[in-house]
């Protein structure tokens, strides 16, 4: 049987504002989501869209107004199961006045690897990001990408069976970006999961298993990314030879595009019209030399469940 | 949990040493004490008193002043600067962390008052004031008063700014050294109403004087043991309400 390392039912979080704490910003509302072990899992949205709020309720940051989150069947204020989890949140603020070595080895300490292994697991997990040599500098040193670096060797430094991520490649030049995604990849190969928030759409492609697409704190999209985007193939791209553009035109058939490259057309049509092109085109002497799905992104997929939640304001709905 | 207790603690010690500030008030500490026989270069007859009079004063000061900076930025600087997402989300609990933060304060504050203690007596040995029974309580009554303006100090830092922390907390330092004239003032009023607010900020506010035995120290007055007792279960229970406070708000809070 799987077990589920977090699950989300009706989470909802209303934020209060203001010194009355009479205005109410809805931060997230009715969130149902379940994350099986080992699954990579992205939660794309927007910014305001209620990923980190997300995130917060989990890690114990921030109380749910209503709804339950279970990890690994608790509650995420339970402290111990807490144990099971490494987080990096977003833009992390390690103390400063430490060392990278210093502040890795207080949350060893903190996440309960035994004393004696508390130096030796700390460099290696710093040698993993590639910190080892600036281990003994002073927080304060670094750059953002070397921040970074530290909060994700924090983070598994106890060997946590998840892993909780918020907006970890934002702000980071290709060469952090890279980093953190061969990081996430090599955690998926040990067998940890890992929850990642983000905007950055190919990161999610290139590595979540499944991802849910968030927009003013509802959930619009949820599923297996490769099914995401076969399901919503809206058109077909055949390359036809042997007919001129009029003559394909005097079918009737509703084309959404028609581009002559040299004695080929390439022709963009919905499904359905394209299936009865075809015939067409075969009885008229034509030849089909390619046909293929129109190529979709995540990202048309993303830019199209914003325009149907039909919600263009940004960090949440103000009540 | 212990061994996180510790981690946070001497976490919070090592940040105090690392501080700019608290090492240049340390420094300032060493030069007033030092100064202090200077002078007394002004009085001829009451020499030892001064001397007493202006190196507990002047330690007292310096650490009261660091009390408030410490706690009262502490726990809203750790939120504003982000620093306490990837602690709090650690398997410890919102109390323990801040109980271990208040203990790290507590620990940098006795280390800097033994020094300091350790350095004025060696003052008074170099210059021949004799060290008293009295001498010594104030020194030791002093740390009763730093971890109750802590306490204030962490309760006030667990739900406002730095600014207003610290402000609340000079304010009830002073209003807590007064509060027993307040009482006085009161009780000589003809008016019920103003005699029963008097009573009641007397008992609600904290009593700082109990924890002053400068100006025992300086006559010579050995203050009972019982009156000893009472003052420190007195601080020790004040503090402890606080930070009960403190830790109950801390726990209800967002942190976004």
């Amino acid at each position: 049987m799987t077990r589920n390392s977090l699950e989300l039912e009706g989470l909802s979080k209303t934020y209060r504002l203001g010194f009355w704490l009479s205005r109410q910003v809805k931060a997230l509302e009715g969130l149902d989501l379940t994350i099986e072990q080992g699954q990579v899992y992205g939660l794309l949205g927007p910014n305001g869209a209620g990923k980190s709020t997300t995130i917060k309720i989990v890690m114990n940051l921030v109380r749910a107004t209503s709804g339950t989150a279970r990890l690994f069947g608790k509650p995420p204020t339970d402290t111990e199961t807490r144990r099971q989890v490494g987080f990096v949140p977003e833009n992390p603020a390690p103390y400063e006045y430490l060392t990278g070595r210093e502040f890795v080895q207080l949350a060893a300490h903190l996440g309960g690897v035994p004393r004696a292994e508390v130096a030796r697991r700390s460099m290696e997990v710093l040698e993993s990001v590639g910190m080892g040599r600036a281990a003994d500098l002073q927080i304060r040193r670094y750059s953002k990408g070397m921040i970074q670096r530290v909060a994700l060797a924090q983070a598994v430094v106890h060997r946590p069976p998840l892993l909780i991520l918020d907006e970890p490649t934002s702000g980071l030049d290709p060469v952090g970006r890279r980093m953190v995604r061969d990081f996430i990849l090599e955690e998926r190969k040990r067998g940890t999961t890992v929850l990642f928030c983000t905007h950055i759409i190919p990161d999610v492609e290139a590595l979540c298993d499944r991802v849910a697409v968030l927009v003013n704190g509802h959930r619009v999209r949820e599923g297996r990314v490769a099914d995401l985007l076969t399901a919503a193939v809206p058109q077909m791209e055949l390359v036809i030879e042997g007919l001129s553009a009029e003559r394909l035109r005097s079918f009737g058939r509703t084309l959404d595009d028609v581009q002559q490259l040299e004695a080929r057309l390439l022709v963009r049509a919905a499904d359905a019209e394209a299936q009865a092109l075809v015939a067409q085109v075969l009885q008229a002497g034509g030849r089909i030399s390619s046909m293929q799905p129109g190529k979709f992104t995540l990202e048309e997929l993303f830019l199209q469940a914003l325009s149907e939640a039909k919600h263009g304001t940004v960090g949440g709905e103000i009540l | 949990m212990i061994r996180s207790f510790w981690a946070i603690a001497f976490n919070g010690f090592r940040e105090a040493r690392r501080n700019r500030v608290t090492l240049v008030l340390a420094f300032f500490a060493g030069l007033l004490l030092l100064s202090a026989s200077l002078i007394t270069d002004i009085t001829i007859a009451t020499f030892d008193r001064v001397l007493i009079d202006i190196g507990l004063g002047g330690m007292s000061l310096i650490l009261v002043l660091l009390a408030i900076f410490l706690s009262s930025s502490l726990l809203s600087r750790e939120i504003e600067r982000r620093t306490i997402f990837m602690v709090v989300s650690k398997p410890v609990s919102r109390g323990m962390f801040l109980v271990a933060r208040l203990a790290g304060n507590m620990l940098t504050l006795t280390v800097l008052q033994v020094l300091m203690c350790a350095l004025l007596l060696l003052e008074f040995w170099s210059l021949r004031t004799p060290i008293t029974t009295p001498t010594l309580l104030a020194m030791g009554m002093l740390w009763f008063e730093l971890l109750l303006l802590s306490s204030l100090g962490f309760l006030m830092s667990s739900f406002a700014g730095s600014m207003t922390s610290a402000f609340v907390t000079v304010s009830m330092f002073f209003v807590g050294h007064l509060s027993g004239d307040i009482y006085q003032l009161a009780q000589r009023s003809k008016n019920v109403a103003l005699k029963m607010l008097g009573t009641t900020l007397y008992y609600v506010l904290p009593n700082l004087e109990r924890f002053n035995l400068r100006g025992q120290a300086s006559y010579g007055i050995v203050v009972p043991a019982r009156e000893l007792l009472s003052s420190a279960v007195y601080g020790l229970a004040y503090s402890a309400i606080l930070i009960w406070l403190a830790a109950l708000v801390f726990g209800r809070r967002d942190f976004r």
